[in-house]
């Protein structure tokens, strides 16, 4: 066809061949200064979103993990008793000695360890620093009592069977300690909880947003493709690949950020043995990782329905006939 | 009262050379359209334009010229009577269709709508991308058709870049790299001086000489070459036609 035309009067003085090659240009490229704006607030929810989901998580842990480990043990605590100076640590470990046989033969107890010394030690330290603690010193012996899994037993009961025996022993089941960890954890998952679904929905909500107004911007190329007969299905998938790609980044950006943050700031403020209860500091799981990659699919996903559903739905109300 | 002009615009040697074209017809029988609840902005519309025809609308402002056009390329739906377009009737034809039907049409549009971050190369390639050529395949045919619209040393350059009538250009070379069946312009010299008006016309007869049922609506009726079909009308009716000089 082109051949057969060259007749015609237009100036051809510019006919210098055309042929060197030339790179495919992207029909909807990314346009760096107009998405940066809708760019960052993806950003930013993601991050925020994250950084819930770890705190979740992560105190969500910590409060089953201190559970476990205070449910289905007792810490019985030896007195020594106050007279005749010689004999009274010697005393207080036979005591301990009886004290772990008895406990020993109930059915309900797995295992009677007597702790070394050191644990006495340190429940003194908070009193008296750690100057050393004079060898001859009265002190309380401590016995770790594990029970079988699902079995009570009650504190009383024991007392009494330790007090026939002759035994003054004080007998902790954590359950006051329990009780309390258990009404903060909660508050505080319940919080993060709610936390979390307003944050999800406000990232629902903000992203459907970002992605109808994006495409507001984008509405002369759905027209021009339609001029020149694109399918709808093209001009949909062309239009939500390219913001479920943006979003993804976005959402990957935020994420690594707040992945970032957390570590960062758990490390700051962790514990000694570098554990830190609501964040995840250097105790990253696999399930952290595994909501540092979902925050941005999930996001993504948000934004490729919407904006499917955008197009498809001005195509067809707007465009077509 | 409505005057009804019901005439057949034949165009002999065109019809007679383009026998593989035979559906690329328009027929609008007793056609009205209004927009919302108004009164009708065309009203008992006829005429039937032959494949391979040539045609130019003619009608003061406001007459209804790219209104009619609309109802050729689909933008539209009339709100009675019929429209045969590719020997179907258009109130059979399915949306799901209209792509494929858009792809035998090219439309140039008074405000030339070129993609402003796509080179002139791409947006002239656009209608074959879309329709999942391969860039190798039409690369030649894309340059080609470039330099024979005196484009070819702004093959590169973004259309904010371009004159109004490098952009009318670009236009009309989208439109036709496809070799569409039916060619529909609005105002195609709308933004150019009188000499390039004359280039563009004598651009579309070329086009029209291989076999494209042409399609121009203008108010400009100096540049309307002599042996032209024209249809005009005012107050959205048709007020006249005047075949062209093959028919004597
Ligand atoms: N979207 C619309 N809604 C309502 N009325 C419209 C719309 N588009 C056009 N009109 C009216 O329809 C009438 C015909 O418009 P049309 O654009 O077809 O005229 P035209 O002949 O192309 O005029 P021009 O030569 O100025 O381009 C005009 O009165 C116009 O105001
Ligand atoms: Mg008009």
């Amino acid at each position: 066809m082109v051949n057969t035309l060259v007749d015609t009067d237009i100036q051809h003085t510019e006919l210098t061949a055309q042929s060197h090659v030339m790179k495919t240009q992207a029909i909807l490229p990314y346009d760096k200064k107009n998405d940066r704006p809708l760019f960052m607030v993806l950003v930013i929810l993601a991050f925020l979103a994250t950084i819930t989901l770890l705190a979740t998580a992560s105190g969500y842990r910590a409060a089953v993990g201190w559970q476990e480990n205070l449910q289905g043990k007792l810490t019985v605590q030896i007195k020594p008793t106050i007279s005749g100076a010689d004999k009274i640590t010697h005393n207080t470990a036979d005591k301990a000695e009886r004290a772990k046989i008895i406990l020993a033969e109930l059915d309900q107890v797995k295992t009677v360890t007597i702790l070394p010394d050191e644990h006495s030690k340190a429940l003194l330290e908070p009193w008296l620093g750690d100057a050393s603690i004079p060898d001859d010193l009265p002190l309380p012996i401590l016995l770790d009592v594990q029970l079988n899994s699902s079995q009570n037993l009650e504190v009383k009961q024991a007392a009494i069977l330790l007090a026939e025996a002759g035994i003054r022993a004080d007998i902790d089941d954590h359950s006051q300690w329990n009780k309390e960890i258990k009404r903060t954890t909660s508050a505080a998952l319940l919080l993060s909880y709610l936390a979390l679904g307003l944050i999800i929905i406000a990232s629902v909500a903000a992203s459907i947003f970002a992605t109808r107004a994006g495409l507001t911007a984008q509405r002369r190329l759905m027209d021009v493709l339609h001029q020149v007969g694109a399918p709808p299905d093209y001009t949909a998938r062309l239009l939500s690949t390219r913001f479920a790609t943006s979003g993804f980044k976005a959402g990957a950006l935020g994420a690594a950020s707040a992945l970032l943050a957390s570590v960062l700031v758990g490390m700051m403020f962790s514990t000694s043995n570098g554990f830190s209860y609501f964040l995840p500091g250097l105790h990253l799981s696999l399930t952290d990782i595994y909501l540092v990659i979902a925050v941005p699919s999930f996001l993504a996903l948000i934004i490729a329905i919407t904006s499917w559903r955008t197009v498809i739905k001005t195509l067809y109300n707007e465009i077509y006939p | 009262m409505h005057i009804n002009i019901s005439q057949q615009i034949p165009n002999a040697e065109t019809s007679a050379k383009s026998s593989t074209q035979s559906d690329a017809n328009i027929h609008f029988e007793r056609v009205g359209f209004r927009y919302d609840r108004e009164g009708e902005i065309l009203s008992d519309i006829n005429f039937s334009l032959p494949p391979g025809s040539m045609t130019f609308i003619i009608g003061p402002s406001g007459a209804g010229k790219s209104t009619l056009l609309k109802l050729i390329y689909l933008n539209m739906r009339q709100s009675r009577g019929h429209i045969t377009l590719f020997g179907r009737d258009t109130s059979q034809i399915d949306r799901k269709e209209i792509p494929a039907l858009k792809r035998r049409m090219g439309i140039v549009l008074q405000d030339f709508r070129l993609i402003d971050h796509l080179s002139v190369f791409e947006n002239v390639a656009l209608p074959l991308r879309v329709a999942g050529r391969k860039r190798a395949d039409y690369k030649d045919d894309v340059l080609g058709l470039l330099k024979w619209v005196g484009l070819g040393h702004r093959s590169h350059a973004l259309p904010p870049t371009l004159s109004g009538g490098e952009k009318q250009r670009a236009a009309i070379a989208r439109a036709v790299i496809t070799k569409p069946d039916i060619l529909i312009a609005d105002e195609p010299t709308g933004n150019v001086d009188s000499d390039m008006g004359r280039r563009l016309i004598r651009l579309f007869t070329e086009l029209n000489r291989l076999g494209t049922t042409t399609i121009i609506a203008t108010h400009n009726t100096t540049l309307i070459p002599e042996d032209a079909n024209i249809l005009s009308i005012e107050h959205g009716q048709v007020t006249g036609t005047i075949s062209g000089e093959h028919i004597g």
